[in-house]
């Protein structure tokens, strides 16, 4: 079910992208990298709480919000692991949640380091 | 212009404030839909709303539809913004009362073209509403005085009286009419018989409180309705109306012109009627004693039964 693939080689983030969206702020985009920073640790903790728990409506809510977190960092292989927990969070599927839950943590895994390498730059 | 965003991911919020504010729009930012519901009711509430649609209290289409029901609130263009693309989604954000959707992640371009489009529709809306009450305004005012018109003073009458009976108050209602006023259109032209009626119109105005009405009932004849008031001070309050006319000189562009103007009154307590007709009836008798008595004064309408069989000479 896992789908394993290496990803750490690729960046999570689509740079380019993101730069355009903040319109080339770099304080923007550093501004935007503190509040997902702050964010992120705590909503991960929730939605691993929720799988746990099978609250199927939970995981629905928490994977929609850190979806919308991570797309508009144009972290997009990680918005769409949250998609496919939020999918089945709606579905009421629990077959295959603590794997979908696993995958995601794996596209996540690198996104805080490779951020705080872009928070390096953006300072700079 | 004001705008409103409502996303409980404060990344996302972040990202679409700052790119709203270099746009030059006043960005007012909430993270759940009981906050923008808030905003949207408030007297001077944004017009122009952006609202994620899965947030916690109260989701962008519940937000919709209770925007929707507000009343008294100019209209509000409302995006939903979703990451939910499935049609029946967008069908149904639609038929909650959204304007339009806007799928995340959104790209700034789009978003501010469909923002443009929002404006040019709240534009549109304000200028219908803006017909609309000119249309109304005219539909019930007279053209010449700026007072109510025949039709629109009847049925503010016909309100009053009622609303009266109900709660048993009074209203008092006074018909008045200039006198030998044809006298001025056939020495001075009608030119000069209009300044005097636009005089006239607005002295009455003036000698009355703000929540009372005034109408121009026919050609010369107007017609005042005051709330809250009975036959013991009709009488006074009818005196100042025919003093605040014939103490001071109508100023024309043919020079001052002594202007009178005789009332026939009444208080809606001392009759039993229920129509504004049969009121009427007996104000206009009153009016036609006050100028049987020689004109420039007031007479009140009394009930058959008093005392008086016809009425009260206060003048």
């Amino acid at each position: 079910m896992t789908q394993q693939r290496d990803t750490s080689a690729q960046p999570s983030v689509n740079l380019p992208e993101l730069l355009v969206r903040v319109d080339n702020d770099r304080d923007l985009l550093r501004e935007l990298i503190e509040i997902f920073q702050e964010d992120f640790p705590r909503r991960l903790q929730q939605l691993q709480t929720y799988v746990g728990q099978r609250d199927m409506n939970s995981v629905e809510t928490a994977s929609h919000g850190l979806k919308g977190m991570l797309s508009s960092l144009s972290a997009m292989r990680a918005a769409a692991a949250a998609a496919r927990l939020e999918q089945m969070g709606r579905e009421g599927k629990m077959a295959g949640l603590p794997e979908a839950l696993a995958q995601f943590e794996q596209e996540v895994e690198g996104l805080l380091p490779e951020l705080d390498g872009y928070m390096m730059e953006a300072k700079q | 212009m004001k705008i409103l965003i409502a996303d409980d991911d404060a990344v996302s919020r972040r990202l679409l404030e700052k790119t709203l504010q270099r746009e030059g729009y006043e960005v007012i930012a909430v993270d759940n839909g009981l906050l923008a519901l808030q905003q949207l009711s408030l007297p001077d509430g944004p017009r122009l709303a952006l609202l994620d649609w899965m947030m916690p209290g109260l989701a962008g289409p519940g937000v919709c539809s209770a925007a929707r029901e507000l009343r008294g609130r100019p209209y509000v263009h409302i995006i939903l913004v979703t990451s939910r693309n499935a049609k029946q989604d967008i069908v149904a954000g639609l038929e909650s009362g959204a304007d339009d959707y806007l799928t995340k992640p959104w790209n700034t371009a789009e978003l501010l073209a469909r923002l443009r489009v929002g404006q040019r529709i709240l534009h549109l809306e304000d200028r219908l509403v803006e017909a609309g009450e000119t249309l109304l305004f005219k539909a019930t005012h007279d053209s010449l005085t700026s007072l109510l018109n025949r039709g629109a003073i009847l049925d503010l009458l016909a309100r009053e009286l009622a609303r009266t009976r109900r709660e048993k108050g009074c209203t008092v209602m006074m018909l008045c009419d200039l006198d030998h006023f044809k006298n001025v259109n056939d020495t001075y032209g009608h030119v000069v018989g209009d300044e005097v009626l636009q005089e006239v119109a607005r002295r009455l105005l003036f000698s009355v409180r703000s929540y009372d009405f005034v109408g121009r009932y026919g050609g010369e004849e107007f017609l005042i309705v005051l709330n809250n008031c009975d036959s013991s001070q009709a009488v006074l309050r009818a005196e100042e109306v025919r003093n605040g006319i014939a103490n001071h000189p109508v100023q024309t562009s043919r020079g001052p012109l002594p202007i009178t103007m005789s009332l026939g009154i009444l208080a809606s307590r001392d009759w039993d009627f229920h129509l504004a007709e049969e009121i009427l009836g007996e104000a206009d008798a009153a009016l036609y004693r006050a100028k049987a008595d020689g004109r420039n004064c007031v007479r009140l309408a009394e009930p058959k039964a008093s005392s008086d069989p016809h009425s009260q000479l206060v003048k």
